[in-house]
């Protein structure tokens, strides 16, 4: 082996190494960022009695059991779906309807919002659609789009993307249009032109709100998913605790809603993390 | 050489009772800078000169008169009739006035602007703030880093190239502010009263930099201030605004040799004619207006 050949190993696996550990840092800062503010003595103090209150009160008696499912059931309930109810097949499906939802919903709202905010001409021509059609409950949509996409994928990641739509787009609009004149007047001064104005200045404004309305958007497309799940489909989350209502297991019920529970904190927790490392410059404030 | 010809500029405010009302805020003003000059524009607060500043600058649309910088227009003023007003807003349907294109950064005259509370970008670093801007006047990617670091240097702001704006002083931003300005080597440079947020301490330090750096490039600033000390100390001429409508009152030669004692006599005398000068404006208000 050359000595060239060593050096270059050698510099690829640093390289290799320290990818690998940014890696490695920037999970601990969001498992710290994320988990940290459940696990925190603080909310520990509040969180295990109630745990404890929830597991000895049915086991007591004092409300019944079969109505009130004590944690340790759900656990071994839990256990017991992922083993026989093939559980992670029925959350990858649900996982698979929510991120092309939740994806059709941001590449067309985003850009939507950033020309509404951005020219006035577009928005008096667009946001009175936006503005009537945006009152109407997504659940709403729910029968028009049977008949239309029929039962299936279609379907489902149509309610979805209605669920996420109209957040983004409102807070995307509203950030863009509320962008300091100051900001783009000085750039303006400097020669940029509008597309610059967008990518430089106004985007960067609006991170805020556009972020606050993709945290809307996860919160409403997780109803929309468990609806459409709910009304079309033989599989996913919702799919599961429409069953487990059919058969009375009330258990199979509870560890559906805190799987869902923890699914909408978890993506939550993510654009937190997202926010808090595009917006640096927001910490010093 | 910047030239306003009669510029006039009209807002309509709506009233507390609903009724609209017309208000001038400038009323035909009429100046001419020269190049490599240093020119305050004095007023109390109010009287228009940040509105002509910004006109100046082609930020503002002029509701009459023209700016030329050059001799080049700077921007067409607004229509005057209903229906010229339609086919301008027609016009500039996609792109108003004051912007320069959808896509090619280019700047429509060789100005920078610094403004009152700095507004540099909070979402950009020091040296991110400096790089953008050489990137706007088309400087080569790889002399960007170079140039964005003597522009630092030149105000002082080694050492902090990496911090945010939050991070900074205000008089730190302000310099920031000057850097990003001086970065794009604009021939004119206009100050929307730049030192008004900082103390007095920094400001005094910001005013000789201001200075220093003036007679190191000759470039034509205009300045636009409340502060009567630092108009006299600072300029070659006093351009001094009254307000209700904002005009140009008077125009007052400072020729002080250079450099100059801010306690120095001849300074105290100018000083004292020009709070004399707006004393008697506000004695005599009523007589101005119609």
């Amino acid at each position: 082996m050359s000595v060239d050949s060593i050096i270059r190993d050698s510099a690829t696996s640093r390289r290799g190494l320290r990818w690998w550990n940014l890696l490695v840092r920037e999970l601990e800062v969001f498992i710290r960022a994320s988990f940290g503010s459940v696990f925190s003595r603080e909310f520990l103090t509040v969180l295990i009695p109630l745990l404890i209150l929830w597991e000895l009160l049915p086991r007591a008696g004092i409300v019944p059991q079969t109505l009130v499912p004590p944690p340790s059931a759900v656990i071994t309930t839990f256990r017991d779906m992922v083993v026989d109810l093939n559980m992670l097949e029925h959350l990858k499906s649900s996982a698979i309807r929510f991120g092309a939802g939740f994806l059709l919903a941001l590449v067309t709202a985003f850009p939507i919002g950033v020309l509404m905010g951005w020219n006035l001409f577009i928005r008096k021509h667009c946001l009175p659609l936006f503005q009537i059609l945006a009152p109407v409950p997504p659940p709403a949509w729910v029968p028009i789009t049977i008949i239309l996409f029929g039962v299936g994928l279609p379907m489902q990641i149509f309610l979805i993307f209605l669920g996420v739509f109209y957040p983004i787009l409102f807070n995307t609009y509203q950030g863009i249009k509320e962008t300091d004149p100051r900001y783009l007047a000085s750039a303006r001064v400097f020669g940029a032109s509008e597309f610059t104005l967008i990518t430089r200045v106004y985007i960067w404004h609006a991170l805020g709100s556009v972020i606050m309305g993709i945290k809307i958007g996860i919160a409403l497309g997780l109803i929309m998913l468990v609806i459409a799940e709910m009304y079309g489909g033989r599989s996913g989350l919702g799919w599961l605790l429409l069953e487990a209502k059919e058969y009375f297991q009330i258990d199979r019920m509870v560890v559906c809603m805190v799987l869902l529970g923890f699914i909408g904190w978890f993506l939550i927790e993510i654009m937190k993390y997202i926010e808090l490392k595009l917006a640096v410059w927001r910490i010093g404030r | 050489m910047i030239e306003a010809r009669r510029i006039s500029k009209f807002f309509s405010v709506v009233n507390d009772d609903r009724t609209a009302e017309g208000f001038t805020a400038l009323n035909s003003v009429s100046l001419r800078i020269e190049s490599g000059s240093f020119v305050s524009l004095l007023g109390p607060s109010g009287c228009g000169k940040s509105t002509f500043l910004e006109i100046l600058a082609g930020l503002q649309a002029p509701s009459d008169g023209q700016v030329w910088i050059d001799d080049k227009l700077v921007l067409e003023p607004l229509p005057a009739t209903r229906k010229d007003m339609e086919e301008y807003r027609k016009k500039y349907r996609f792109l108003s006035p004051i912007a320069n294109s959808l896509f090619r950064d280019n700047p429509k005259h060789d100005i920078a602007m610094i403004f009152q509370d700095y507004a540099v970008f909070p979402w950009m670093t020091a040296r991110q703030n400096v790089l953008f801007t050489l990137k706007l006047r088309g400087v080569q990617k790889s002399e960007r880093e170079g140039a964005a670091a003597h522009y630092l240097r030149l105000v002082g702001l080694t050492g902090s190239e990496n911090k945010y704006p939050s991070q900074l002083s205000g008089g730190m931003r302000q310099r920031l502010a000057l850097a990003r300005a001086l970065s794009v080597e604009p021939r004119i440079i206009l100050m929307d009263e730049p030192f008004a947020a900082v103390d007095a301490l920094t400001r005094e330090r910001l005013q000789e930099d201001l200075l220093r750096l003036w007679q190191e490039t000759k470039k034509t600033i205009v300045l636009v201030t409340h502060d009567v000390d630092e108009a006299v100390y600072l300029s070659d001429e006093v351009v001094v605004f009254s307000p209700l409508p904002g005009s140009i009152r008077n125009k007052v030669t400072v020729d002080i040799p250079r450099p100059r004692r801010r306690s120095s006599r001849e300074i105290r005398v100018i000083k004292e004619r020009l709070l004399a000068m707006y004393r008697f404006d506000t004695v005599h208000e009523s007589d101005y207006s119609i």
